[in-house]
């Protein structure tokens, strides 16, 4: 195996949902059984990446972008309507015991612990599933509940725990054969702040020492900030950016902002011709300018302002990823 | 296979975590033994009545055979398969190195092992509290065909209600009217659990002898009393054996195509 060893491979991919369009009511499910009147929904509109192994990639997006269904795709559980998929060197469909061996899926919003029995009761019943002998299981299992904290939750009945235990033991769950790959959808989801940095950690943790690679889908600015290199921007089933996370805003940010602190007191009217003003602190001005015309901006600045400090910066990372998370951005040409 | 051992124990646990309302369903199930007893029991109560060709002793033999046959055939967990399609919970499993048919055909098991250990304490009692006159059957055929009958008849409502639940992967929404419609309607009436099935005009009958339904309930309790024995026996267990070959390849057949259409609700 290279170190370059591509174990996610996708191409012109795309997923259509029939959604069936039906009236409320017993009636309404009856009729449209006979007549079934079915809109076609088109989730994936034919994207491509590929995934070097150990790489922790962010899969971003708006709500409704296609994150979900990409990950639900790439671990087997839906049909492509088209395009190629492959993961680690298997089509994911064919639910192979060698494929699924090495894949995790964990979704922020949906479990696998068996609700009414303690937890140690479905990492058992995966220690048979997975085949993994007596000697791993104690050892993994002793490192995964140190690292997430929960070794004094396993014999608590499940219900009975708070989300942010439960998704801990979910995660210790979900990575107890090991998997090469894991697939995290919204892994923080309504955690607490604290949980949320367990998590975090334990992410980071887990992609180093086994090598793992790792796709990642959050609204959680640290969960990006904090993990991933490498960003993946998804809407309306199109990928937009692919890319380092520090090349984001220079490829998505339109704006420049420009801050001046004045050596003395004038009409910062002018300002307003500039610029769109976002701080007014006098003697402290900050402004945001299109990207193409900053450097005219700065000059027309300094030529009508007695300026004691000026710097041109990038917008910050979070307002451009905040746009992408509302949808904002369009694709570059 | 400890992979499927390990789902047979977890099945058994989880099945002890509401103890009470495991009583409560056994308890459901005595009062309606108790009902249909003493129904047919009120109804040959006058000397020597003789109805469909049932007397007071064969009506009461058979119906304490159903309370047995019913535990073992219809004791099953495998209706919540509708609710895992329509929920999702379905990818839990197919997300794992496990195969779905096998891990249900565990639980059910499972879940029959621990009904008939009921059933059989219930039996018992019922027994002495009731005192009816029954049959034991002696004759070895008998109850190895008896037997037979008994484990196509499991596999037969274990391959329909997979069928049924597996409507969930289309119309997420109607699979409890499906399953109520075909589990409760249907089978109740077709199987035998109401009424032997041979109170139904011949016609009627005989056309049910070649359905699954029949098989079901009616036909093992019929060979264990020795109503049907010898060839007519070997024949019926060779049609049911035929159904359970074409509604396994029916469910496979289908189970593809679900999959296919499957949505892995869940964000
Ligand atoms: N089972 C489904 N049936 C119909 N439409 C669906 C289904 N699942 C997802 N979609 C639609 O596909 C699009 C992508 O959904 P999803 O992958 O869940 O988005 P994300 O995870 O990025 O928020 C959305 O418009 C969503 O409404
Ligand atoms: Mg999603």
């Amino acid at each position: 195996m290279t170190k370059t060893e591509n174990t996610v491979i996708i191409k012109g991919l795309t997923k259509n949902f029939d959604v069936r369009f039906k009236e409320a009511g017993l009636a309404g499910s009856i009729k449209s059984l006979i007549k079934p009147k079915n809109i076609v929904k088109r989730a994936l509109k034919g994207i491509s990446f590929t995934v070097s192994r150990g790489e922790l990639i962010g899969f971003i997006g708006p709500n409704g972008a296609g994150k979900t269904t990409t990950l639900k795709i790439l671990s087997g559980l839906l049909y492509p309507t088209n395009g190629f998929v492959q993961v680690l060197g298997f089509n994911p469909w064919e639910k192979k015991p060698e494929f699924l061996k090495n894949i995790s899926l964990v979704m922020g919003q949906k479990n696998q612990l068996w609700w009414d029995l303690p937890a140690i009761e479905s990492l058992k019943l995966n220690r048979a599933i997975y085949e993994i002998s007596q000697k791993d299981f104690t050892e993994r299992l002793n490192k995964l509940t140190d690292l997430l904290d929960v070794g004094n939750l396993l014999s608590t009945q499940v219900r009975k725990l708070s989300l942010g235990q439960r998704m801990r033991l979910e995660f210790v769950t979900a990575l107890i054969h090991e998997p090469e790959i894991l697939f995290l959808d919204e892994p923080t989801i309504g955690l607490d702040v604290i949980a949320q940095q367990k998590v975090r950690d334990f992410i980071y943790e887990y992609n180093l020492k086994n090598r793992a690679t790792i796709l990642l889908t959050s609204h959680n600015m640290n969960d990006l900030l904090d993990l991933t290199k490498r960003v993946i921007v998804i809407d309306s089933g199109e990928i937009l950016y692919d890319g380092y996370l520090s090349e984001l805003v220079r490829s998505f940010a339109k704006e420049k902002i420009i801050k001046v602190y004045l050596a003395k007191e004038s009409d910062i009217k002018k300002f307003e011709t500039i610029g769109k003003i976002i701080k007014l602190d006098l003697p402290y001005v900050s402004l945001s300018v299109p990207r193409e015309s900053a450097a005219v901006a700065a000059s027309e600045i300094l030529q009508s302002f007695a300026v004691a400090d000026l710097t041109i910066e990038e917008e910050p990372i979070e307002g451009v990823i905040r746009r992408v998370f509302k949808g904002e951005m369009v694709k570059q040409s | 296979m400890s992979k499927y051992s390990q789902v047979f124990k977890i099945s058994l646990q989880d099945e002890f975590v509401y103890r009470l309302n495991f009583v409560l369903w056994r308890l459901r199930n005595v009062f309606s033994i108790f009902l249909v007893f003493f129904l047919w029991d009120s109804i040959f109560s006058v000397q020597d009545r003789v109805i469909f060709g049932y007397d007071r002793v064969k009506i009461l033999t058979y119906i304490f055979a159903l309370m047995f046959v019913k535990a073992i055939v219809f004791a099953s967990k495998t209706m919540d398969v509708t609710g895992e399609i329509a929920r999702g919970d379905l990818s839990n499993s197919l997300l794992k190195p496990l195969d779905y048919f096998k891990y249900w055909l565990t639980r059910d098991v499972a879940s029959k092992t621990l009904n008939l250990s009921f059933a059989l304490v219930e039996t018992t009692l019922l027994f002495l509290i009731l005192k009816p006159p029954f049959f034991l059957q002696n004759n070895l055929i008998s109850i190895l065909l008896f037997i037979v009958s008994l484990l196509i008849a499991v596999a037969l409502y274990f391959l329909i209600l997979f069928i049924v639940s597996s409507s969930a992967f289309w119309v997420p929404e109607m699979g409890w009217a499906i399953h109520f419609i075909i589990t409760i309607v249907i089978l109740e009436f077709l199987s035998g659990s109401l009424f032997p099935l041979d109170v139904l005009p011949k016609p009627i009958f005989s056309i049910l002898s070649f359905t699954p339904f029949y098989y079901l309930i009616f036909f093992p309790i019929e060979v264990y009393l020795g109503k049907i024995s010898g060839g007519e026996a070997v024949r019926g267990i060779l049609i049911s054996f035929v159904w359970v070959v074409i509604l396994y390849l029916l469910m496979r057949s289908i189970w593809q195509k679900g999959l296919k259409v499957y949505q892995a609700y869940g964000r």
